[in-house]
């Protein structure tokens, strides 16, 4: 084997022995590799499965940070708005769009292959793929999970998830767990009762479904009044994260239908606005958590559930960290899903009043759509969404992209139709007052606390995630298309590059040969960067 | 079927636009087609070449890759009775039935292989690919083979007759992503593949053994580029007839995809 230990020369500061003369792709993402915390590669949608967006990599650092400097763009044709977390193995890196995979040389940025769906349903965004072996998954317009050779694009199988006339798609990122790819299901504002699903790596085969919705008779089932879980929502359109050791799957679950008149549909409506622990193996239920009972905002909990290890209440604890869209920042017990800590991560929030002992929002008579309409904090966008956040083990901080503001909820009685029509029941008018702002926000791991805060100025809406690195620097792409490197402590700026175009995803970085990247899409392009000499 | 629902639809929208656009009242049955090819060969071929391809003085009317202007049968069968005002091509003359047979005989040249009837079986076609034939080890079918080649799991669909069978008989330019090429680095190690992407500094190299060699031309003493193509061309004489027509006959019912591409300018009308 020529390939050179890429990990093993960044430990030894990026000194290029004269065995790395290539980079070469061994055609084999091995469990262990997926198991492997920090690397050089960028393997998961959230580089770990922690999901904390922290790299070990730090030849860009605080100090070096200045002179990092664009090294290649990759266009992707036809691209508008790229939510795509680039996966980078061994020197390769796969990014996509609906429909669309691309296989691209991460250090030059120059296409191997790409793939093409054949028809394409219009319909995006696509957040990624997976990688295990020599095989690379993603999911599709059309709601199939396809799973392409690494090295050709070709494809060597495809699985329906289910019917696309019914109006189901997938956008998320799939992921791998032992030999398994697990994929969700999108939307849930049409009514369509989710599922997560688990299929065989090698041959494509389904192995479990999880329903996020139980049917009758079902533990959860008396949440839901009369016929409501028929057309309950509850998908699973992000991707989750995993803990090996307790063997434990976590996923958001989406929201309700319909999202915003919740008369038809009277109970807690679970699983709904919950993260749930799957076992891996079988797909059973082993805890839940909702953070939104009975939701009328449309508050997806799909943000990423962040695993960390640390000391709570001077007891070594098996933490979960979660930044809802309700406004609420959540710590959990992953081993029982037992509720440790909640409190708001954003100063507009009018909904509830605090959280009981169990985690059970104290709700505000009287905050929560109207026919009339009742404003509502956070609006219905969230104060969290989809942008990944990141979770540094060397501050201790967590970091989330937090949206203040409100909107004007409304209501209607609008019913149910099959066939993929929106099954909403209304929705807000955001206050795009001087009170609508977006910043990135650090938060005390165990307390919650605000650390610091950098405001996104110049943004009007999220923007992209978060990545952390051991340089001491936090990666943050911004809407009004800057990309940015905060100090990882203290929120300060220290380096920007103007992208000339809107950014709506998250952050990466990766090594080859010993020369550390940091890459993101930017509207229509993948922009890496790397440190001038 | 599409032609009716279509004629129908126009019909309701000829109230506002154009005239509904005849269709070829024969049908493209493969004997209609004969008969339209031997019309052809009898009427065109001072200007256009035998069977459809390049004439001395007219263009190539088969599928050549080339955009065509006129595709739909109407727009067909338009050129053929009234010629191409400006241009050296004429009215024909031919009778009505007679111009739809030509009509049927060049839509049909233009079809992909998929939408012929090839004679052959199909399940030999298979043996051949993974066996004598030695094609898997290049090439990949519905998941199963080399990579090195394009994937042929659509391949009925995208390709005409003529393609396909050129493909395995003849010498022919090389795509871009299959250039055959060596490269040796500084340190002498020598790597050989298909050149999936070059430029002036860097090299994106698959191996056989679908390894994937990625060079920063900075590292490399050379990279020499071979002229002919990796894909052996001789098949119509290393594979016996039979097994020669049913790998044909498989290969054009490879149809993964079953969309087929739409040739550039169909549904448009003439100029
Ligand atoms: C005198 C020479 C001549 C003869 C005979 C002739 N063609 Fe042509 N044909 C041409 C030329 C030249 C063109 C290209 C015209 C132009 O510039 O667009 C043409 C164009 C065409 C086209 C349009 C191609 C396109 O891309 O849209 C069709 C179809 C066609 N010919 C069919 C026929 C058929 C069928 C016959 C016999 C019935 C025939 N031609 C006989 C010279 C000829
Ligand atoms: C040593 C590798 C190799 C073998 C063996 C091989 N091919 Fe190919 N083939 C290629 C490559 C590389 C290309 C693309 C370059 C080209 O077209 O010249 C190709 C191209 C083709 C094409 C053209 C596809 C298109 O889109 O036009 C067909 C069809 C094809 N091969 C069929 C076969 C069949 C059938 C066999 C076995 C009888 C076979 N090949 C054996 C490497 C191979």
């Amino acid at each position: 084997m020529t390939v050179c230990g890429i990990f093993r020369a960044m430990t030894l500061r990026g000194i290029f022995t004269a065995a790395c003369l290539t980079a070469a792709l061994t055609a084999q993402v091995t469990d262990r590799q997926l198991h492997e915390a920090n690397s050089a590669n960028w393997l998961t949608y959230n580089g770990s499965y922690d999901s904390r967006r922290h790299s070990a990599l730090k030849q860009v650092n605080v100090s070096t940070v200045d002179s990092l400097v664009a090294k290649w763009v990759f266009h992707v044709p036809n691209a508008t708005a790229l939510q795509t977390v680039p996966i980078v193995a061994d020197g390769v890196m796969y990014v996509t769009q609906p429909n669309e995979v691309y296989a691209v040389d991460a250090r030059t940025g120059r296409q191997i292959w790409e793939y093409h769906r054949v028809p394409a349903r219009q319909k995006g965004p696509n957040r990624g793929v997976a990688i295990w072996r020599d095989k690379v998954y993603f999911t599709t317009p059309d709601a199939f999970l396809v799973a392409l050779n690494a090295a050709s694009g070709n494809v060597v199988w495809e699985a329906k998830l289910a019917e696309a006339s019914d109006g189901y798609w997938s956008p998320a990122a799939p992921m791998i767990v032992n030999g398994k790819v697990i994929a969700g299901s999108a939307p849930g504002d049409h009514g369509l009762n989710g599922f997560l699903d688990a299929y065989d790596a090698t041959t494509g085969e389904r192995l479990w479904r999880f329903n996020p919705i139980p049917k009758p008779g079902e533990p959860g089932s008396e949440t839901w009044a009369g016929e409501s879980w028929k057309a309950g929502g509850g998908n699973t359109w992000l991707t989750g994260s995993y803990d090996p050791d307790l063997n434990l799957l976590y996923w958001g679950i989406g929201n309700p239908a319909p999202d915003f008149n919740g008369d038809v549909r009277k109970g807690d409506n679970l699983y709904t606005e919950s993260v749930v622990a799957l076992d891996p193996d079988t797909g059973r239920l082993k805890w839940y958590f909702q953070f939104t009972p009975h939701d009328l905002m449309d508050w997806d909990a799909v943000e990423i559930p962040v695993l960390v290890d640390a000391t709570y209440e001077g007891k070594p604890r098996k933490l979960m960290a979660h930044a809802d869209r309700n406004g609420f920042y959540y710590l959990l017990d992953r081993a029982t899903g037992k509720f440790l800590h909640g409190s708001p991560f954003v100063k507009q929030l009018n909904w509830a009043s605090g959280l009981t002992a169990a985690g059970r929002p104290i709700l505000v008579p009287g905050v929560e759509p109207t026919l009339m309409g009742t404003k509502v904090c956070p609006a219905a966008i969230g104060a969290a969404n989809w942008m990944s956040p990141a979770f540094s083990p060397d501050t201790g901080l967590f970091y989330v992209v937090a949206q203040e503001g409100c909107g004007i909820a409304n209501k209607s009685t609008e019913t149910f139709r099959p066939g993929g029509f929106q099954y909403r029941a209304t929705g807000d008018v955001e206050v795009r007052d001087d009170t609508w702002k977006v910043y990135v926000r650090a938060l005390d791991l165990t307390t919650g606390k605000l650390m610091w805060e950098q405001e996104r100025i110049g943004s009007t809406g999220f923007g992209g995630g978060l990545l952390s690195t051991a340089g001491g620097l936090l990666f943050s792409g911004e809407l009004n298309g800057e990309f940015v490197a905060l100090e990882a402590k203290n929120g300060k700026a220290l380096w920007h590059f103007y992208t000339g175009q809107r950014i709506t995803a998250s952050p990466i970085t990766y090594a080859v040969n010993g020369r550390q990247f940091v890459a993101i899409a930017a509207g229509s392009d993948i922009m890496s960067f790397g440190l001038l000499k | 079927m599409k032609p009716i629902l279509f004629a129908v639809l126009l019909g309701a929208a000829s109230l506002v636009a154009q005239p509904p656009k005849p269709s070829n009242p024969l049908g493209d049955a493969p004997a209609v087609a004969e008969s339209g090819r031997l019309l052809y060969n009898r009427s065109c071929t001072s200007c256009h070449g035998p069977d459809g391809g390049e004439g001395a003085r007219g263009p190539a009317l088969d599928f050549a890759g080339r955009r065509y202007f006129r595709v739909s049968e109407a727009a067909i069968f338009d050129v053929i009775k009234n010629g191409i005002p400006g241009t050296a091509m004429p009215a024909s003359g031919l009778a009505d039935n007679d111009a739809w047979r030509v009509v049927a005989f060049i839509r049909n040249i233009r079809a992909t292989a998929s939408d012929l009837v090839v004679p052959g079986e199909e399940q030999n076609g298979m043996a051949v690919f993974t066996g004598v034939g030695g094609c898997s080890r290049c090439h990949m079918i519905r998941g199963q083979g080399g990579v090195l080649g394009p994937d042929l799991s659509s391949i009925g669909a995208q390709a005409s007759l003529n393609r396909l069978r050129d493909a395995l008989t003849k010498e022919r330019s090389i795509p871009n992503g299959y250039r055959p090429v060596t490269v040796t680095t500084l340190k002498g190690e020598i790597f050989t593949g298909v050149a999936r992407n070059s430029d002036a500094f860097s090299l994106q190299l698959l191996e056989e053994s679908s390894k994937l060699r990625l060079f920063d031309l900075s590292e490399v003493r050379s990279a020499v580029f071979s002229k002919q193509s990796l894909m052996p061309h001789g098949y119509d004489k290393s594979l016996s007839k039979t097994q020669f027509q049913d790998l044909l006959a498989m290969l054009s019912r490879q149809t993964r995809t079953k969309v087929k591409a739409t040739l550039q300018g169909e549904n448009e009308v003439g100029r």
